[in-house]
């Protein structure tokens, strides 16, 4: 049902905060932090922990490759931080899959329950979408503070002078990586707002990177022209982002205006979807 | 009076079944309105559109002045919708402490709210344990206890008692009957004496058609009496018909009389209850009028 859009800072506080509480307090919420915690345990001691040895091995530009299928990733070398360069490309790559799957029940799970219900006679519809994807956003900036903090740990251990220059290297990589992130949690709330349950909003998700990369790569090869259909899909900068080959205004704004759009689409048919 | 909620010629269709046809209806500050029909004849939508979960696909419905679902309707308008669950991972004071926040209170007076409505449906104790660990009857109680949160002006519970044990079904019943002074409540149910108690003005939807009945009071100026005896008797319509005054009496169904009667002078009713006495009739109830199930079974009927 169509409401104007009213925000209330209060009560957007209130939602997005309960996000934090759904995932930190639950004990769904915890399962979720103690599998992430023990794959990233296994990433800080191995890729992250020996990035120094594989980052000036002669097969790591192969290995960054075929990890990521990008090119020129020859300015990560340059970082004196290798643990940094190693979470870099670890963070960029694997935080979207992982986020399109702890986002996947912002609303859609309220909504089969009836508990929306509830929160529609308090707080408007754009209040519970808006607030929830910045509850979801929190959850993710809290979990790369985290395996931030621990990589620059793992940086002090191996060479403490390089901490100085490694908080300024982790706080650039907090903020872009967020932003990165954003329009993935905006792509599940858009989502969720049609979905009947967070598993097909995950199969959905995966459709619309797979089938619908397949069918905008066939129109693009009938009509290059067709090229910026590529901007439809979050993430299409991350290849040239990942080898530090893209302007900087560029790698906040597409992310930033893919979220946006996406925002604005899922709030037009959160509002004319019945509860 | 001003309207608590007006709809003018509400109509809502999904596909091509029509849910609501062209109903208009007034909502007046006061006693309990029931809304009552037979399963799908459109009362969930009805409430659905007054909740704001639905739009209507034709016509208008106001609501304090506003829109359903607008801002301006929260903190007054507040409903327990049917089958709707609270999160089953999360405890109830937190929960309901949550909605009190999102109704502008603070921290501490949130929970303190969400005590006091727990204890106003008895459940005070549970306030620790998670959803999902509680009875069906009791998560019911704790839905109905959130639709009480702040001072709401309309409470709308969309078959509130359904699913509870006779005991706690009449304890919502009273505390329906308490607050009725505080809150306009809108109660649907199949429970008709329930909905005859408690409410005056009557909405029956039968395949999506509104009309409106009125329980109390007015019923008197029909000139009817039910009477419902304890046990079957031989003749009962030809004896009552005997009685001074009455024009008619027939068998509304088992064991239950209705008696059309033209006023005299002596008192009809008096006179029913000495009849029986002198028959060795044992009756269990005698109502002024016809009762709420009457009136609309005899209209589903038509």
């Amino acid at each position: 049902m169509a409401t104007p859009l009213t925000i209330n800072i209060g009560r957007l506080t209130q939602i997005a905060g309960f996000e934090l509480v759904r995932m930190f307090l639950t004990k769904r919420g915890l399962i979720a932090l103690a599998a992430f915690a023990l794959v990233w345990l296994v990433i800080l001691r191995y890729p992250i922990g020996q990035a120094v040895g594989i980052i000036s091995s002669p097969d790591f530009e192969q290995i960054a490759r075929d990890i990521s299928g990008s090119i020129g990733l020859s300015k990560l070398l340059d970082w004196p931080e290798a643990e940094f360069a190693m979470y870099w490309l670890i963070a960029l790559y694997s935080f979207p899959v992982f986020s399109l799957f702890i986002c996947s029940d912002q609303t859609v799970g309220d909504r089969e329950r009836g508990t929306l219900r509830f929160l529609s006679l308090r707080s408007t519809r754009f209040e519970i979408l808006f607030g929830r994807f910045l509850g979801q956003l929190a959850v993710l900036t809290c979990l790369v503070g985290i395996t931030l903090i621990a990589t620059l740990a793992v940086l002090g251990f191996r060479d403490p002078s390089l901490l100085a220059g490694g908080v300024g290297r982790a706080v650039s990589i907090f903020l872009i990586l967020i932003v990165t992130f954003a329009p993935f949690v905006a792509l599940m709330s858009l989502i969720n707002t049609f979905a009947s349950s967070s598993r097909l909003s995950i199969v959905l998700a995966i459709l619309y990177f797979t089938a619908g990369g397949i069918i905008v790569g066939l129109l693009e090869w009938q009509i290059p022209a067709l090229s910026t259909l590529d901007y439809l899909f979050p993430g299409v900068q991350i290849e040239q982002l990942a080898g530090q080959n893209l302007p900087l205004l560029s790698a906040l704004a597409i992310p930033l205006v893919q979220t946006a759009v996406l925002l604005v689409v899922a709030q037009r048919v959160f509002a004319r979807s019945s509860l | 009076m001003k309207s608590l909620i007006t709809g003018r010629n509400l109509s809502k269709s999904y596909g091509s079944k029509l849910a609501l046809n062209n109903v208009n209806f007034e909502i007046q500050k006061g006693a309990p309105v029931a809304l009552v029909g037979p399963n799908g004849a459109g009362k969930t939508t009805l409430f659905s559109l007054l909740c704001g979960y639905i739009a209507p696909s034709m016509g208008e419905l106001e609501i304090l002045g506003h829109k359903p679902g607008s801002a301006a309707l929260f903190n007054k308008v507040s409903a327990l919708p049917q089958d709707a669950q609270l999160d089953p991972r999360f405890n109830i004071d937190k929960q309901l402490s949550f909605y009190a926040k999102l109704q502008g209170m603070s921290t501490k007076q949130s929970h303190v709210e969400a005590l006091r409505v727990l204890d106003l449906v008895g459940l005070s104790e549970i306030a620790k344990n998670r959803a999902g660990d509680l009875s069906h009857g009791m998560r019911k109680r704790v839905t109905i206890a959130q639709a009480l949160i702040g001072s709401p002006q309309i409470v709308m519970l969309d078959e509130a008692t359904a699913g509870l044990d006779p005991i706690h079904a009449r304890e919502v019943r009273e505390l329906v009957s308490q607050l009725s002074d505080q809150a306009t409540f809108i109660l649907s149910s199949h429970d008709l004496t329930e909905l005859e108690r408690l409410c005056s003005q009557v909405l029956h939807l039968d395949k999506g058609v509104l009309s409106e009945h009125q329980t109390k009071a007015v019923n008197t100026d029909k000139h009817f009496y039910t009477l419902m005896l304890s046990d079957v008797y031989q003749n009962v319509e030809q004896q009552l018909q005997a009685l001074e005054g009455v024009s008619r009496v027939y068998m509304s169904q088992h064991k239950e009389y209705v008696i059309e009667y033209q006023p005299t002078g002596d008192p009809l009713d008096i006179a029913l209850l000495q009849f029986c006495r002198q028959h060795n009739w044992q009756y269990r109830q005698l109502v002024n009028g016809h009762t709420l199930e009457n009136q609309i079974f005899k209209q589903e009927k038509l």
